[in-house]
């Protein structure tokens, strides 16, 4: 029977070059989490893989592109693929991203950034009452990270995020890194931002690695997660509790070990932190 | 105020385009980086999504081309062809038919044949599955009823055509090939069949006849008809071999027989 919930444990970000050797060394890690849209497919062998991964461990569907915040209509062919999907997979969380991607029909297919707005918030909850609907549960949203913010912003990122969660009833996800990269890009306080959230409606964290070569950071997810964004893990867990925390890694990804090495710290200051509460 | 929608059209025509009107009604704040810089993050993580999406699935050209070719031609292949899905896996299908007419790729005839090679073993790699024909009702079938049979090939079969050796192109340009990687491209043209069976995508060469006959049923023609135009692109063409060749190898996986012959469709 698949598992409805993520376990509160650490998992990581499943990426071919790791399949085949998850497939057969089965490693002990809590739980998996996909990008949807590399199985919007028909057939052939990715989906098999990933029924068969299925079988052992917990997934999450992780989406990259549905475009929440656009001012175009939902797509809807998107949705439907990303429906298909999880009636097939019966994935144990389905998220997405507080961003939008598509302007007049023409994708950009990137995570790009929204004004903190009125009028952006109503749409983008339009539009994840709109998807939770048609899945038939509630989906998590995932705070991105930005480069830059604009000029009509009429509220913080966190107001902003707390208000999707509190207006539509789904889920958050966590980027504790986001939150880090965007702290130091934007001039603002972390800690405002997690006190702003309320714990109940985090159902998972995200941990990745920034790049800090240019000047400013961006998140590319291509290295092990800092030491302040550590620091800040700890803090979010201590007061959201201990939660499903991911380990991220889309860029030079290394080998498996050094996915399950951060997953292993991770899971240490989950059970820290659980013993604390107990 | 600027609606999401004209922000969002501004901020699109400010990365794509370099559109300098556009960046300004952004009205970008904070931090002591321009606006132009912050827009030119964005412009090269979307340029490089599409990059590293377009290598996944034109791996061959790309390394007949080299990086930085590869990279321009994206560039222009990009803002002349808007992607319209969220999944970025599945862009580039027009990719051989803008290599066909990108002035620097002129002396690269053979290139656009290459890149639609890449795509059917892309779309091959992701087509349905489907269950072998069921071979018993196929030889239920009255002989007097043969030459109406309409055949299905499996989802993934694609046909590729070329007047140059795209397959040895292909396979000399592989990661681990080894020993000789120049191809005369006097050599000739290849008639290539791609599909995906329990090993994976695999490419074989046709012969004229099996070409015209797996052509002709991919168009849903009746075997009558496919056999008369095999037989005519390749005197002698040995119908029967080739036929049990693709049931056997699943190109063929399922049949539809003409009413009120007994059959079914599978």
């Amino acid at each position: 029977m698949p598992a409805t919930q993520l376990p509160v444990s650490a998992g990581i970000g499943l990426r071919a070059p790791h399949l085949t050797q998850i497939r057969t060394e089965r490693p002990a890690i809590g739980w998996l989490e996909v990008h949807s849209e590399n199985y919007f497919v028909d057939g052939g062998p990715a989906l098999a893989a990933l029924d068969a991964i299925r079988s052992d461990y917990a997934v999450s569907l992780h989406g990259v592109g549905l475009s929440l915040g656009s001012a175009d209509a939902l797509d809807r062919a998107h949705l439907s693929k990303l429906k298909r999907l999880a009636d097939r997979i019966e994935p144990a969380a389905v998220s997405e991203h507080l961003c939008w991607g598509h302007v007049d029909g023409r994708h950009l297919n990137d995570l790009l950034p929204l004004p903190f707005t009125e009028e952006a918030l109503e749409i983008l909850c339009d539009r994840i009452d709109k998807v939770q609907a048609a899945l038939g549960r509630a989906i998590l949203v995932e705070n991105v990270s930005a480069y830059l913010r604009f000029g009509c912003d009429a509220m913080a990122e966190w107001e902003f995020v707390a208000s999707v969660a509190s207006r539509t009833g789904c889920k958050l996800l966590f980027d504790v890194n986001n939150v880090y990269v965007n702290a130091v890009n934007h001039g603002f306080d972390p800690r405002a931002y997690l006190e702003a959230i309320p714990a109940s409606a985090v159902a998972e964290i995200h941990l990745a690695g920034f790049d800090a070569s240019g000047a400013c950071l961006i998140d590319n997810h291509g290295s092990r997660a800092a030491p302040p964004v550590w620091a800040l893990y700890r803090e979010s867990i201590e007061r959201f509790g201990p939660k499903p925390t991911l380990i991220e890694w889309d860029t030079e990804i290394p080998a498996l070990d050094v996915l399950l090495d951060e997953a292993a710290k991770a899971q240490r200051m989950l059970e820290a932190c659980d013993a604390i509460a107990a | 105020m600027q609606s999401l929608r004209e922000l969002q059209r501004a901020f699109c025509a400010a990365t794509l385009f370099g559109d300098t009107t556009a960046l300004a009604s952004l009205e970008l704040v904070g931090g002591s980086l321009q606006a132009g810089a912050r827009i030119e993050v964005y412009r090269n993580n979307i340029l490089g999504n599409y990059r590293k999406a377009l290598a996944a699935t034109y791996p061959v050209v790309r390394r007949l081309v080299g990086e930085s070719f590869f990279s321009a031609a994206v560039e222009h292949f990009v803002l002349g062809h808007p992607s319209t899905r969220g999944d970025v896996n599945r862009y580039g299908g027009e990719f051989a038919m803008f290599l066909a007419s990108y002035a620097p790729a002129r002396d690269l005839a053979y290139l656009p044949d290459v890149a639609r090679l890449e795509w059917a073993i892309d779309q091959a790699n992701i087509a349905a599955d489907a269950a072998p024909i069921d071979v018993d009702a196929l030889a239920g079938v009255p002989i007097a009823a043969q030459g109406s049979l309409r055949f299905t090939l499996h989802p993934s079969v694609r046909l590729v055509v070329s007047a140059y050796p795209i397959l040895r192109i292909w396979r000399v340009n592989q990661p681990d090939s080894v020993g000789e990687d120049r191809v005369d491209l006097g050599e000739g043209g290849d008639a290539l069949l791609v599909r995906r069976g329990s090993g994976g995508v695999s490419i074989e060469r046709l012969g004229e006849g099996e070409r015209a006959l797996l052509a002709a049923l991919a168009a849903n023609t009746t075997l009558a008809d496919a056999t008369a135009g095999a037989t005519e692109a390749e005197p002698g063409f040995d119908l029967a071999a080739a036929l049990r060749r693709h049931v056997a190898g699943q190109t063929i996986v399922g049949f539809l027989a003409p009413p009120p012959a007994r059959g079914k469709r599978t």
